[in-house]
């Protein structure tokens, strides 16, 4: 009888074990890398119905977050500017720009700024921008953004460097360890209030202008001057009784 | 293995006296209801017809599709892109994300109830009572039910001309081609200024006005009401008024608080002071809300109340009528002597009310027949009541439905319009058939396209009171503005817009509603303020300061001559066309959140029953019929063998009710019967509203015709048509009632046995009058915490030291002790001296927790998901007491036995501290907070159910359904899974609460102290820091934040949705560490580690006696505790000494 199997088969089984395993351990390589949120969301930049450059915006106009942002102390959601909130500056500035079709669209003007008509006369309903959304929570999350701006929290600390960003994208992972870090150790993230919606604080050049005494002894010593940031940041976090909670019911109900 | 008993039932030893239980089955002992209670699982756990039906065969095809589904949408795996849609241009006030709350009037007949609306973005989304208003005393189930009208899908949405739809130019056209002088305008019983007014102009045209509801009895005289303030009565006797439930006269708020006697803020030294107590006696047919809280209950039949006020009338120098000796034999049934107890009721009764002299009141229930009214009136002005005052209403130009009858007879009359929010041609007994005949156009405007609406030429959809602009007078009068929340969502048209056109006007244009100005325009007729400012504060507030009711000025009543009819039998019995505790007159039978309200005695859903009390049903053979049986099949060769342990008969899961035919007025009506204790004899109630239509080929219910649908998915068949036997002149209760038994069967879901704790001292109860072997009312007080189990069970001690770990902790004070959170720590106080069981908070809890409707099928099975069960115990002495100890070998007399208490007790989840339910979650989705709760993670629960089965107090509901999404009152709709029908229409969700998860199927839930109210109010709280710095004009770190101080939320600031919403103000909750919360003056600074946290500013607070845990032996530290009941019994009373002992034990 001949033989069925060569030689060369003695060796089969072993290397399609490997060859499964190797691939195997891709599988699982890719998926660890691959389905979370650092690979899933950050970097994640849409293409928004008008080019809104926050740049421009922020750093060259020096305008503030809170001028579109306008509720964010006072409510969870961080507001997308409503259309006449643009339209206070755009209907003297960039006239007839074709970036700001969309805009037009939702005032209901036509690139003269003359108002559109219907055939019966009546004034022509605008269509509301559609933005892209950048940052999503599950719904099973409810992220407030007042809680956080009102306790010393930047917008950088989850959204990063907004102010340098000409199309804006998904800086951090937003993942829930990534929450649980910061609620874990807050002082990493705390700065003075009124430094909040600065997105350029460096808080070595702060401590440098500003005379910050630790009076009551909290961290440096009675009546010392602080200067490292992170003692600043364990100061302020004692000086304001900053205590993040990390059960369940502080983001889920 | 078997079973591991842990902590069995209590059963009754020597000091027993009282008998507790809450259903039939339980009182009896029934095998099915102990099979219940043995199971791990409830029933629910076994399979129902549609899964058995659902083969092996079939899931798995079901489950194949779904996954081929899911392969198909894992191709377009790629991240959704959703958008971010701004307003074009900002609304004012309205932010994104936080609620907006406005200040408007639901309209009611017999006064307005204030709110507080929330809305989200534009859409109302829950009720709150105004607290500012002089009238407010919290919201009633369908007050908080009534936010869901304004979403349903059924709402009628096209205005109809003959069956089809029509234009709004054309029905203009038809509105004002109406001859005035031929026409009537049939309006609803509340009082709107400005409805009336326009009323009056129309009627100055030739117009009649008619007002018609119809549960509403007639007062003494058109136009007169009666405004009752009960702080100022000590001792109240009711004839047949349900004050406190379906005949709301006076404010509960007041009459709980002087049911606290004093204490009603918890403040007052010694607790309840019995001599500060008001007194209550009730006279009724069966228990209503009002009689659950009465100190004395006498039961009657609806015609007896009549016999009882002579009597008393008579006591009182000012009549002479004399009870036959068969009434008194009737009402003291095994009674030695039943006339010396009658004699010694009423004289006793009499004698207290005249010692209170002008703190005497004597209420009429408003469906009673006139003489009983008159009786009430001569008796308080004989009292010189200062709790009572004669008022004019707005009402008195309006006519009645008899007049209109009469006037369409003679043809007087030709055209209608319905303005009504009943439904005259189902519930007003021949109305329609002269409606009919004589009618020429009939005009319909209403929510819901009912019988009426088809019966007319012309249909209008009405726009919601959270629609439309209007205003209604309060109880005391008080002129409160309704305001709209949202433009009308299916063009509806308000009534005064209707109005504005019938008197020539234009419709609504846009935004423009010439109702508004129609409001405007009458509030400053009555304020003689015309300014828009103080237009505009009243809007804020609500209502228009400074306005009430005038007085009516003389008004004298005489005593009516009583002609006692004939004394009820067995064959002849008495039928009371009762007013249902959910759907009132039937006008809320397609809201389902009420439907599924289990009624606050029967604990009945989605149905009417016939009610007969327990004496009454075995001299019907209708008893034997009901307790439960074990369905028996006849062996081959004799014998019998039990073929299932499913029952088929009885109470609970699952179960049916024998039908019984009742004969009355010549007509018959088929029905389920269930035994009410406490009922009258020889009477029966009958809810009416039930039985509008239904396809199921039931007897009684119009049929449902699909061309022309009178009810929506919710409404069909429900319940039996009761109005089929009440004529207008028997429109309270008829007489000469016979009953037939039948062999059918028909299913019902009770709610009573469900998540049963089952015979331990739950609900307590003390006397303020020293009881034989329990000692006087200081002692009882003292023993409260010491009743049942907790009489024998040592003090309870931690085996483990009380300090936090080491490793773990995260804060200071968590090494120290257990706790991690020093400014907040959340507890509750259930006061149930002032619960009525009324189900507010149960619908409050639905509404603002997004809690599904789980329908008639999933209910029987005992998968209802309201976060709070509204548990009614009945409870009475059976056996006498002799020298401290129940004498086991006599029993009490009939009158004693059949006249139980009753007690509500409402059971959410406790928020044990050491919660058994945390510790077998496997995945930790259930898990403590720094505060104190027993919060739920959601997202993270897989559907064990373990802890469900670990939670002894039977508080945690579990999704076996997707019930928000998919269909459940759809039959078999639930077990199609994907291809399941889902909601129907778009606008239900628009209900929902944002802040509040959406839960799926799988997923276990319970209530969590509305934790997105708490998490909400300490969000704000932390602005503070921000106003500190502003005010400071420092640095921010350079201004220190005291946790304590600055990040407190203020005592008593934030409530819960049940708390809210309770008419009684029975709830307290709020924050354990603060020594001036109610909270805390309710039961004490009770946590262990409050010493520790208060430091040098500890006080001991010691809290109200009466406070005591649920279960407190098995060492679970609920962060909610119950304050037992007060009853204040008249010592002089025949039953006095029965009375305030309906806790199981007390030893």
């Amino acid at each position: 009888m001949a033989n069925f199997f060569p030689r060369w088969t003695n060796l089969l089984p072993l290397k399609i074990a490997v060859c499964l395993g190797a691939l195997g351990a891709g599988v699982v390589a890719g998926i660890t890398y691959y389905a979370t949120p650092k690979a899933q969301r950050v970097g994640y930049q849409p293409t928004q119905p008008i080019h809104f450059d926050h740049n421009l915006h922020v750093s060259q106009l020096g305008m503030d977050c809170r001028y579109c942002h306008s509720f964010v102390e006072h409510s969870g959601h961080a507001n997308v500017p409503t259309a006449n909130t643009c339209w206070n500056c755009h209907q003297h500035v960039k006239k007839g720009s074709p970036k700001l079709a969309a805009l037009r669209d939702a005032m209901g003007v036509d690139e003269f700024h003359t108002a559109l008509m219907n055939e019966d006369g009546t004034p022509v309903e605008g269509k509301p921008i559609e933005w892209v959304r950048v940052h999503k929570a599950p719904d099973y999350v409810y992220f407030n953004h007042s809680a956080h701006l009102n306790r010393g929290v930047s917008c950088k600390s989850c959204h990063g460097e907004v102010n340098k960003m000409e199309k804006v994208y998904h800086a951090e992972t937003h993942s829930m360890g990534w929450c649980l870090d910061c609620h874990r150790a807050p002082e990493k993230h705390l700065r003075p209030l009124e430094e909040v919606f600065n997105l350029s604080y460096d808080p070595k050049i702060y401590l440098q202008d500003n005379e910050v005494i630790d009076t009551e002894g909290l961290i440096v010593g009675k009546g010392e001057r602080i200067e490292d940031p992170e003692d600043f940041g364990l100061f302020l976090r004692k000086h304001w009784g900053v205590q993040p909670k990390e059960s369940c019911a502080t983001c889920h109900r | 293995m078997s079973k591991r008993v842990w902590n069995p039932p209590v059963t009754p030893t020597k000091g027993d006296t009282t008998t507790a239980w809450r259903s039939l089955g339980e009182k009896e002992g029934s095998e099915s209801f102990r099979n219940r209670l043995d199971r791990e699982f409830p029933e629910g756990d076994t399979l129902t017809e549609e899964e058995q039906k659902l083969s092996r065969r079939s899931f798995t095809k079901l489950m194949g599709a779904s996954s081929a589904l899911a392969g198909i949408g894992l191709v377009a795996c790629r991240r959704p892109e959703t958008y971010i849609v701004p307003y074009k241009k900002a609304p004012e006030w309205i932010i994104p994300g936080t609620p907006l709350y406005y200040a408007s009037t639901r309209p009611k007949a017999g006064g307005a109830v204030p709110l507080v609306v929330t809305t989200y973005e534009g859409r109302p989304t829950k009720l709150e009572p105004n607290p500012d208003h002089p009238d407010s005393s919290g919201t009633c189930a369908q007050t908080q039910a009534s936010v869901l009208d304004l979403y349903s899908p059924s709402r009628s949405q096209k205005i109809l001309k003959g069956g089809s739809q029509a234009t709004q130019s054309e029905l203009k056209e038809a509105l004002q081609a109406l001859d005035l002088s031929k026409t009537a305008l049939v309006f609803g019983e509340d009082d709107s200024p400005t409805r009336n007014r326009l009323a009056k102009g129309l009627a100055g045209k030739g117009a009649t006005i008619i007002s018609y509801e119809a549960v509403s009895g007639e007062p003494l005289q058109k136009g007169i009401s009666h405004v009752v303030d009960f702080s100022k009565a000590t001792r109240i006797l009711s004839l047949d008024c349900d004050f406190l439930g379906v005949d709301p006269i006076g404010n509960s708020k007041e009459f709980s608080k002087k049911r606290q006697g004093g204490n009603a803020d918890y403040s007052q030294e010694g607790d309840v002071d019995a001599s500060k107590m008001n007194r209550l006696y009730q006279v009724e047919t069966q228990f209503s809300l009002t009689g659950g809280m009465a100190d004395h209950r006498l039961r009657v039949a609806p015609s007896r109340v009549a016999v009882i006020a002579g009597e008393i009338a008579k006591a009182f120098g000012v009549g002479s009528f004399s009870a036959s000796d068969d009434d008194k034999k009737a009402l003291f049934p095994g009674a030695e002597d039943a006339a010396a107890e009658f004699e010694s009721w009423i004289d006793e009764c009499v004698a207290d009310l005249k010692s209170a002299a002008a703190g005497g009141l004597v209420l009429a229930g408003s469906r009673q027949t006139k003489e009983v009214k008159q009786i009430a009136a001569a008796l308080n002005e004989q009292l010189g009541s200062a709790a009572i005052k004669v008022v004019k209403t707005g009402l008195g130009q309006y006519g009645s439905l008899a007049d209109l009858s009469a006037k369409l007879e003679a043809d007087t009359i030709t055209n209608v319009v319905f303005l009504t929010p009943s439904n005259p041609v189902f519930d007003a007994d021949s109305f329609c058939e002269v409606l009919g005949r004589k009618a020429e156009v009939t005009i319909h405007w209403g929510l819901r396209l009912d019988a009426t609406a088809w019966a007319c030429d012309w249909h209008i959809p009405a726009a919601h009171y959270l629609e439309s602009w209007s205003d209604a007078r309060s109880e005391s009068g008080v002129v409160s503005l309704i305001q709209p929340m949202i433009m009308p969502l299916y063009g509806g048209i308000s009534e005064l817009d209707l109005l504005h056109v019938l008197g020539g006007g234009d419709f609504a244009k846009g935004e423009f509603f010439p109702a508004m100005g129609e409001v405007k325009t009458t509030f400053a007729e009555i304020t003689g303020k015309s300014d828009d400012e103080s237009w505009r504060d009243a809007l804020t507030d609500g209502f228009a300061e400074g306005t009430s009711y005038d007085p009516a000025g003389e008004f004298s009543v005489t005593v009516p001559e009583i002609k006692a009819s004939a004394t009820p039998t067995p064959n002849a019995l008495e039928i009371v066309f009762a007013t249902d505790a959910s759907l009132l007159d039937g006008r809320f039978i397609d809201n389902a959140w009420l439907q599924e309200s289990p009624d606050p005695v029967t604990k009945l859903t989605w149905d009417n029953a016939a009610q007969v009390s327990p004496v009454t049903a075995k001299a019907l053979g209708i008893y034997d019929q009901v307790i439960a049986l074990e369905p028996k099949t006849s062996l081959i060769g004799g014998g019998e063998a039990k073929v299932s342990n499913r029952y088929e008969t009885g109470e609970g899961e699952g179960n049916h009710s024998p039908m019984i035919i009742v004969t009355v007025n010549g007509r018959q009506l088929k029905v389920p019967v269930l035994i009410a204790y406490g009922h009258a004899d020889n009477a029966i109630t009958l809810p009416v509203g039930y039985g509008q239509a239904a396809d199921d080929g039931r007897e009684g219910p119009h049929v449902f015709d699909k061309d022309q649908p009178t009810v929506s998915l919710v409404g069909i068949n429900t319940g039996f048509n009761a109005y089929h036997l009440r004529t207008s002149g028997t429109a309270y209760f008829a007489t000469g009632g016979v009953v037939k038994i039948t062999q059918e069967k028909y299913p019902v879901a009770l709610t009573q046995e469900h998540n049963s704790m089952y015979g331990r001292a739950l609900a307590r109860e003390v006397s303020t009058m020293p009881l034989e072997g329990k000692g006087d009312f200081e002692e009882q007080k003292k023993k409260v915490k010491k009743q049942g189990m907790d009489s024998h069970a040592p003090p309870n001690i931690s085996l483990y030291k009380p300090e936090g770990s080491e490793t773990w902790s995260k804060t200071e004070l968590a090494k120290k002790t257990h706790l991690a959170d020093e400014i907040h720590q959340w507890g509750m106080a259930i006061d149930l001296n002032t619960c009525t069981g009324c189900n507010a908070c149960l619908v409050a809890c639905q509404a603002e927790n997004n809690i599904p409707v789980v329908g008639k099928d999933q209910v029987a099975m005992g998968r209802e998901m309201h976060w709070i069960r509204m548990d009614r115990y009945f409870a009475s002495q059976e056996n006498p007491v002799e020298h401290g100890h129940v004498n086991k070998d006599k029993e009490n007399p009939e009158w004693v036995t059949q006249n139980p208490e009753s007690i509500p007790q409402p059971v959410a989840c406790v928020q044990c501290e050491m919660a058994p339910c945390e510790t077998v979650c496997p995945v930790n989705a259930t898990i403590h907070t720094e505060e104190g709760l027993n919060s739920m993670a959601y997202n993270r629960c897989i559907g064990t159910r373990y802890c469900a089965n670990n939670c002894p107090y039977k508080a945690r509901r579990f999704n076996f359904f997707d019930y928000n999404k998919r269909n459940p009152l759809i039959k078999g709709n639930l077990y199609k899974g994907p291809f399941g029908e889902k909601k129907v229409g778009e606008a239900p969700h628009l209900q929902r609460n944002p802040n509040v998860t959406v839960r799926m199927r799988g997923v276990m839930e319970k209530c969590t102290y509305c934790v997105q109210r708490l998490e909400s109010a300490k969000i704000k709280q932390k602005q503070q820091q921000k106003v500190n710095t502003l005010a400071a004009g420092k640095k921010s770190y350079d201004v220190a934040v005291s946790r304590t101080k600055d990040l407190r939320v203020k005592t008593d600031s934030v409530k819960t949705a049940c708390q809210d919403a309770c008419p009684t103000s029975a709830i307290s909750f709020g924050n354990l560490l603060e020594n001036n919360s109610r909270v805390v003056r309710a039961k004490g600074n009770v946590l262990d580690s409050v010493k520790i946290i208060q430091g040098s500013d500890y006080k001991k607070v010691e809290g109200s006696p009466r406070n005591y845990d649920l279960l407190q032996y098995i060492n679970t530290r609920p962060r909610t505790s119950y304050l037992a009941r007060v009853k204040n019994p008249n010592d002089k009373m025949p039953d006095a000494r029965y009375l305030g002992q309906a806790t199981i034990n007390i030893h």
